[in-house]
């Protein structure tokens, strides 16, 4: 039973190190906050206690309007493409399948693209429409993908999937690259939309997004027993009596939509969903119902700490948060992962 | 003693993993059997013979031609789950990726006896207990599969396969992997089984339909009642062992004078 409360300790550990990687990122910032106001104005917000006199009125709306919004939008993207990248892992039995294998991010930025060049990039429309539109371009790839492969391969094989997803994939890109290509004036915005960034998130898109990736995360954590039994192989799981064509297909599409959101909040960031599903199952093995919470937690307290060093670093300029989950996940997952070896 | 029903009866099945629909791309090609409930039956042939083939058709991974019925049902019209809770198969183990530990692994045979919600039920506990201790594996239970020996991970997936305590168990290629106390130990079990029953979580024992693909042909005569020998994924013949395993036969099955074969190895 040492096990056991072992598994329970390193569970405590992930949700201290997020609480402490969603609390640093409020408090630090281009204003210091020191942890007592921060808990202070919390407090004040959360539970209606008297907030002290002492603190500045400019710091409780920094703090509540702009730092936690985009702390926690951090968070739930960080955790959405984990999972997903979990997801994809496990049912197409493949260490480097991640999120954005079957088209997701390309479908997205297609959708975007279009949109920005027809010049409705800049105006209020736009900022409603483009993650909209996004979303469901990323979302109409998957099943476009899906689709096609299963009427390819009525078995729906792994390799089918990841080398039809891979092919579409490549295919609209190559749109992608033609549209841009023909219109230099509008490139600039489209580079930016597809890095994404954190900042100017508002409680609108904290609610949103929550939403959406707690609901997706529940369904997820059903399939716990699924996502056991198919990471051993399609045969195998059928066998022993898993519909794996109906499950492949349900976790396809929950997966897409954690993608999905993540793409039309934040960008095309990589690394989080291929490396942190790799890290958490190193930590608390490979058990389902134990990696998918710990994903979303670790992928979440991840991302958190990358977009706080992608505002700090280089303050007042930001710099894409993609850039910072490789370069501090790398090193990191080098460590986690081979550390262990003498 | 009173005919058993059968509980398998293959008609006519041609099944094959090309998409041509001529006789040749075919691999089984016109398969008729029946397989009496409580029977044990091995088939045997040589490589390509289809032998693998054909557990897969019983077990319902592969598009057929021709029928396959389950105690009078159509295999096809049943579900994934329905078909489990019948009918468990232990594949050639092929690598694994993901390292699950022992006990997880074999209480995932279970999955078809507890509902989607949730996790495994408590009542699971037991008979993955059991066979664990059957299978002598108590001092792996907390080992992770990747670290296995070849031989420990087939025993393993013996183990997950016999915990899903389905009445009719296909067995390819079991002793793949194992030593020769173990493969012994095996048919020890597989007898024991055939003479008592297996267990099932409530304390009713049944009697399992073991059906069994061996390359070894000592094994497969030691193993079964029946005999079924295929070639070129026809059957040539089949029957009880005795009538069916002769010298005549084996030479026909395999092309090659396997028992001056065996018997100049043995006076060696």
């Amino acid at each position: 039973m040492q096990n056991k409360s072992m598994t329970l300790l390193k569970i405590l550990a992930a949700g201290l190190f997020g609480l402490a990687a969603i609390l640093l990122s409020i408090c630090i910032g281009s204003v210091y906050i020191n942890i007592d106001d921060t808990l202070g104005i919390l407090g004040n917000k959360l539970f209606n206690m008297r907030l002290v006199d002492s603190i500045d009125k400019n710091m409780v709306s920094i703090l509540w309007e702009v730092r936690i919004p985009r702390a926690l939008t951090a968070f739930f993207v960080g955790g959405a493409l984990a999972v997903s990248g979990l997801i994809m892992q496990s049912i197409l039995q493949n260490p480097l399948a991640s999120s954005y294998t079957l088209g997701v991010s390309s479908g997205a930025s297609l959708g975007a693209a279009i949109l920005i060049v027809m010049g409705v990039g800049g105006t209020i429309w736009g900022f409603f429409l483009l993650p909209f539109v996004g979303f469901m371009c990323g979302f109409l790839t998957v099943l476009i993908v899906i689709l096609i492969a299963s009427r390819i391969d009525e078995g729906l094989h792994n390799h089918t999937i990841i080398l039809f997803g891979m092919v579409f994939s490549l295919f609209i890109n190559a749109i992608l690259t033609m549209i841009s290509a023909l219109n230099q004036s509008h490139m600039q915005r489209l580079i930016l939309w597809q890095m994404g960034t954190f900042s100017g998130k508002r409680w609108s898109h904290v609610a949103v997004i929550s939403i959406v990736t707690m609901i997706v995360l529940i369904i997820t954590s059903f399939f716990h027993k699924e996502l056991d039994i198919i990471s051993f192989g399609d045969e195998g799981a059928m066998s022993i009596g898993v519909n794996t064509r109906k499950t492949k297909i349900i976790l396809i599409v929950l997966a897409a939509v954690f993608t999905g959101v993540s793409v039309c909040f934040a960008g095309v960031i990589g690394f989080v969903d291929l490396m942190v599903p790799h890290i958490v199952r190193k930590i608390y093995g490979y058990n389902h119902r134990i990696t998918i919470p710990m994903s979303m937690l670790v992928g979440g307290a991840f991302m958190s700490l990358c977009d706080l060093i992608a505002r700090v670093v280089l303050a007042p300029q930001d710099i894409p948060v993609g850039a910072i989950t490789a370069l501090l996940g790398g090193p990191f997952f080098l460590l986690v992962y081979f550390g262990g070896r003498k | 003693m009173p005919e058993k029903k059968n509980i398998i009866s293959i008609s006519h099945v041609f099944a094959g993993y090309s998409s041509g629909k001529k006789e040749n791309d075919y691999v089984l090609k016109d398969i008729s059997l029946d397989i009496r409930e409580g029977s044990s039956v091995s088939i045997i042939g040589s490589n390509g013979s289809g032998k693998t083939t054909l557990l897969r058709v019983i077990a319902g991974l592969l598009r057929h031609r021709g029928k396959v019925l389950f105690d009078q049902k159509n295999i096809d019209t049943m579900t994934r789950k329905q078909i489990a809770a019948r009918i468990a198969l232990l594949s050639q183990v092929s690598h694994v990726y993901f390292s699950y530990n022992v006990y997880d692994t074999i209480m995932q045979g279970r999955y078809v006896h507890n509902s989607f919600w949730g996790d495994y039920s408590r009542d699971n506990k037991e008979i993955v207990d059991e066979t664990i201790e059957t299978f002598g594996l108590s001092q792996i239970v907390d080992k992770k599969i990747t670290s296995l020996s070849g031989g420990q991970l087939q025993k393993v997936m013996l183990a997950r396969c016999i915990a899903q305590r389905s009445p009719v168990i296909l067995l390819d290629e079991p002793m793949n992997h194992l030593d020769l106390k173990v493969q012994a130990e095996f048919m020890h079990y597989l007898n024991e089984w055939k003479r008592n029953g297996v267990a099932w979580a409530d304390g009713k024992k049944y009697m399992p339909t073991i059906i069994g693909v061996f390359h070894d042909i000592n094994i497969a005569a030691r193993m079964a009642d029946d005999v079924v020998c295929l070639k070129d994924g026809k059957i040539l013949l089949s029957g009880e062992k005795k009538e069916v395993i002769t010298s005549e036969t084996l030479c026909d099955v395999f092309d090659f004078d396997i028992v001056s074969f065996l018997r100049d190895v043995w006076a060696m």
